[in-house]
């Protein structure tokens, strides 16, 4: 019950720091400044969470969720679905020949959707044995150039006297150290114990990096939040 | 020390929003220093000569746009500066309104002219199969912009057959759009100068292309931004954010400490009144 009340509170004093701020001028009282007002309300609802769940956030993550898709369908059928293929037909001046070539993957893009029919599902295989077989062709030869080769190349350069020869050596160490930690047909004892060892070192400290680079993205999320609240919203800044 | 273990999360909340606030409103400002990945994807746009084209593709949502708009305006501020051309695209659903508002910020910066200048091309669902289309034909894969003009009809777009007509390309991605798209499906293939900024989380996973020279310089989140915008001498949003970035680690650099000195001195006390 004193959640509810709480949570009432705050909504009033929203309202009366909008109405505060549009009296004031500090908002103006147009679609920019209602914008403004919806998303500053949606932000601290959406924040609100970290108190405890309740319905002013959920409310906001639905909003969020149907906008997102609503966005995401409108711009793949318009300028994709509708522009390049339906109007092909529809809107194709006199004279001009449709391209005949866009049945295909229409063909095989409708047929994925024969999944949803128990009678019919089976049709689907053909579009996926496609995309699989298209997919695989595609990635493996693009993968093993990319990822392998050209990762290759500059882990085994010539070792030098100088820093960069260190960090090349530290690279060196740390794929081989990974390499060995990841081969499971050898038991890890002895040296090959310790090698994994030196591995798992080097996969604690790549860890850390990406909880710490984590942590900066989390962060500037929400500067960039509360920059909205303190500057855009209440113009404190 | 177990009182201290236990503490409710929503006190460190409150706290790490004043650390966010704080250095805000009080306008601290810290010296910002570049990092060679970062100069790496300044030079690049240095390397240009007035009038190249750069293609930017924008690969990043509403979730993202804190960290993602300060390195697009940033990038974006200094190709214009230098008289380059840009075509911009996106291959993220959600990116246009996004792009569409960054590109107009520039164009009312730095008076362009929409066709000549710049041209937005729209979003092209598909991935990496539109970055192979446009290797094969650009014009195949971006037919028309995004407001209906023939690509054909556009003093900028008119001459872009391929990939390879651009001098430079960048990816501004919150997704694997750099590494498993760009890359593998363009770079590689393509041969393209190619930089890319990114969200912080996905920094890590990009160092390694950095060093085969598959990217030729990375904004890794806010801190690239901000020393991106230290670079081209323009104190924007990333700037003003950093001191509040700095001030936010600390305190968890400290919360982390205190957690494990309370951890530590929480099991030796348990352990001595066991024995």
């Amino acid at each position: 019950m004193r959640d509810t009340y709480v949570f009432l509170g705050l909504i009033l004093l929203f309202a009366a720091v909008n109405i505060g701020l549009v009296a004031s001028g500090i908002l103006a009282a147009d679609w920019t400044g209602l914008g403004i007002i919806v998303a500053a309300g949606l932000t601290l609802a959406l924040y609100s969470f970290l108190y405890k769940d309740n319905p002013l956030f959920k409310f906001a993550e639905h909003v969020f969720v149907g906008v997102a898709a609503a966005y995401v369908f409108g711009q793949t059928w318009y300028p994709t679905i509708y522009g390049e293929l339906i109007a092909e037909w529809t809107d194709s001046g006199e004279g001009e020949t449709p391209n005949w070539w866009l049945l295909a993957p229409t063909v095989l893009g409708l047929l994925m959707l024969t999944r949803f029919s128990l009678r019919f599902g089976w049709l689907s295989r053909y579009a996926f044995a496609f995309f699989v077989g298209l997919g695989a062709g595609l990635t493996i030869p693009r993968y093993i150039s990319s990822f392998i080769l050209a990762q290759i190349e500059p882990t085994l350069q010539p070792l030098t006297w100088s820093l960069e020869g260190l960090d090349l050596l530290i690279v060196l160490v740390g794929v081989i150290g990974v390499l060995v930690y990841f081969f499971f047909s050898v038991e890890h004892t002895g040296t090959a114990g310790h090698i994994s060892k030196v591995g798992i070192w080097f996969l604690m400290v790549s860890f850390g990096a990406s909880f710490g680079y984590t942590i900066m993205a989390r962060v500037s999320l929400l500067i960039g939040r509360v920059t909205f609240l303190l500057d855009d919203w209440l113009h404190l800044m | 020390m177990h009182k201290l273990l236990a503490i409710d999360r929503r006190i460190i909340f409150v706290l790490v929003f004043i650390s966010v606030a704080g250095p805000l409103l009080a306008g601290i400002s810290l010296p910002i220093t570049p990092t060679d990945e970062v100069k790496a994807a300044y030079d690049q746009f240095e390397k240009l000569d007035a009038g190249d084209i750069v293609l930017v593709s924008f690969s990043y949502g509403a979730s993202t746009q804190p960290e993602m708009l300060p390195m697009s305006r940033a990038m974006l501020r200094h190709a214009f500066r230098r008289d380059l051309k840009v075509v911009a695209i996106c291959l993220w659903p959600e990116a246009p309104g996004l792009a569409q508002q960054v590109l107009e910020e520039m164009a009312a910066e730095f008076d362009l002219e929409y066709g000549v200048d710049y041209a937005f091309m729209g979003y092209k669902p598909g991935n990496f199969s539109v970055i192979l289309n446009m290797g094969q034909d650009f014009r195949s894969a971006f037919p028309q912009d995004q407001w209906g003009a023939e690509t054909g009809d556009l003093d900028l777009t008119r001459g872009l057959r391929s990939l390879r007509d651009f001098d430079l390309v960048l990816d501004l991605a919150a997704g694997d759009s750099i590494e498993f798209w760009w890359i593998p499906y363009g770079q590689e293939k393509y041969g393209f100068t190619f930089v890319a900024g990114c969200t912080a989380v996905m920094a890590p996973d990009l160092y390694p292309f950095l060093d085969s020279g598959q990217l030729g310089g990375l904004l890794g989140g806010l801190a690239g931004a901000a020393e991106y915008e230290t670079l081209i001498d323009h104190r924007g949003s990333a700037s003003m954010g950093m001191s509040a970035q700095s001030m936010t680690h600390l305190v968890i650099a400290l919360f982390v400490i205190i957690g494990n000195i309370a951890y530590f001195v929480a099991r030796r006390t348990s352990s001595e009144q066991r024995s």
